[in-house]
């Protein structure tokens, strides 16, 4: 089975539930179509709910991929809302990503400044494949020493997570790509130490993976080693980079780094188009089938 | 094993004793050895900064094609079996040795050899390479002598299509 461990989509409950609110992040009505309104970023037209998966489903059919894993929209900020508005809406995503046809599966995330153990295990029992967390949760010694117990439930179950990154912190004259060159890099860099550095010890044997490459982490382990840090720790079967946005010069640069089996196909749809794979290149092989494999854990 | 290497690319002799020291501890590799007339089995057991090391399992005349490992020099011990290792030659014949249990051979960055299978009895050898393999080279000789290189992840070679997932 093909996987792209790393895609987004908006569904209806969703957008619902995003429709409801009075304040950032919520959907509101521009001219005779919809935008998301963000606190961090510039504002993002959204397409209506049926026509994306309609379109979804054919990129599906043109990359050849068999499992789409949809990860919550981190970005739009929501885990790191009260957790009463969070659970709300969190639970309308995985309502609406159940609904959708088998070929997704789903990441789950829950609220940040409440990150019960229970919520996760409760998210793998309603078929999430493992927890999406924001970047930053690791970054910060409060919110990484927080979720230490949401992380050993994930471990316990043996189920994998993923971590994205956003929100951002662009102002509203960003252009659009502005926070996904400048935030999301540095926040994944700084996640994948702090994975790296504090939390490994704590959870030997949590599978996780980076989103983004991790912004890059592999490419600076020389300049790791050189400073004293464990660069060593790099080289670790159960950590995992995915490659969105990213194309072949920078995938095979990460290879060099950690090798071809710490690699996952994530392209990030629809905010990014995947590289061309073919199904008869090994590489690509393992980016997308076998590797999904290690990491899920099962098939997705 | 890895614990007392230096912290720095391997040379040819270092990455020698590497696998002939591997094929004297064989509880470090022995559960992954496993035949399949279908495909070559492949079980990374190393892989660092500086060096990876690689267990093979080989039957039925598989063979590996010639290749080169791009920067990477390599070291290979034999611990069952047989193989056969050809070095390419323009206009000539390729340079070819055998080697079976307790022997090793090894090959500098710029070589570009074959590893064939040979013999009845299924073989097992440890591979050594530093830096890390990367990206090979694979070789096609044309009926007319013409020789094209194809530039290869090494998933094409330790990765192909058809591997199973370890049990």
């Amino acid at each position: 089975m093909r996987v792209d461990i790393h895609q987004h989509l908006f569904t209806e409950p969703v957008l619902a539930a995003l429709g409801r609110r009075d304040e950032p992040p919520r959907l509101v009505r521009r001219d005779r179509s919809w935008a998301l309104e963000l606190a961090g970023e510039p504002e993002s037209p959204v397409a209506p709910p049926g026509q994306a998966l309609e379109r979804r489903m054919r990129e599906l059919h043109a990359d050849r991929i068999d499992r789409a894993v949809l990860c919550p929209s981190v970005p739009l900020g929501v885990e790191g809302l009260a957790p009463d508005e969070a659970r709300v809406i969190l639970a309308a995503y995985l309502q609406g990503a159940a609904e959708l046809p088998e070929r997704f599966a789903t990441w789950g995330s829950i609220p940040s400044r409440d990150p019960d153990p229970a919520a996760v295990r409760e998210l793998l029992r309603r078929g999430a494949v493992g927890l999406a967390v924001p970047a930053r949760v690791l970054v910060d010694p409060t919110t990484r020493a927080a979720f230490g117990p949401a992380l050993e439930a994930l471990e316990r179950a043996d189920a994998p997570l993923m971590v994205h990154p956003g929100p951002a912190d662009a102002g509203p004259d960003a252009p659009p790509w502005w926070p996904a060159m400048t935030s999301y890099v540095a926040q994944m860099n700084a996640a994948w130490h702090a994975f790296v550095a504090f939390a490994r010890p704590e959870h030997p044997r949590l599978r996780v993976v980076f989103a983004l490459l991790a912004g890059g982490a592999p490419f600076h382990l020389e300049r790791l080693a050189a400073r004293g840090g464990p660069a060593e720790r790099a080289h670790d079967p159960l950590l995992f980079y995915d490659t969105s946005s990213y194309g072949p010069r920078a995938i095979d640069t990460a290879a060099r780094f950690v090798g071809v089996d710490q690699l996952v196909h994530g392209s990030d749809r629809p905010l990014a188009e995947p590289p061309a794979w073919s199904d008869d290149d090994a590489f690509a092989h393992a980016l997308r089938v076998r590797n999904p494999e290690r990491l899920l854990g099962a098939p997705a | 094993m890895t614990d007392r290497l230096p912290n720095r690319d391997l040379t040819v002799p270092e990455l020698r004793a590497v696998v002939r020291g591997l094929a004297s501890a064989p509880e470090r590799w022995r559960r992954h050895v496993r035949h399949d007339p279908t495909r070559r089995h492949y079980e990374e057991l190393v892989r660092d900064a500086h060096l990876s090391v690689w267990l093979i399992n080989w039957t039925d005349a598989q063979d590996t094609g010639f290749h080169d490992h791009d920067i990477s020099a390599g070291a290979v011990a034999v611990v069952q079996g047989r193989v056969v290792e050809e070095r390419l030659r323009v206009g000539a014949q390729p340079g070819r040795a055998e080697f079976g249990p307790g022997q090793a051979f090894d090959f500098a960055a710029e070589q570009i050899h074959r590893v064939v299978h040979v013999g009845t009895e299924p073989a097992v050898t440890l591979h050594a390479y530093s830096p890390p393999l990367w990206r090979m080279g694979a070789y096609l000789v044309e009926p007319d002598g013409a020789l094209r290189r194809f530039s290869v992840s090494y998933a094409e070679e330790l990765r192909p299509l058809d591997e199973p997932l370890a049990a």
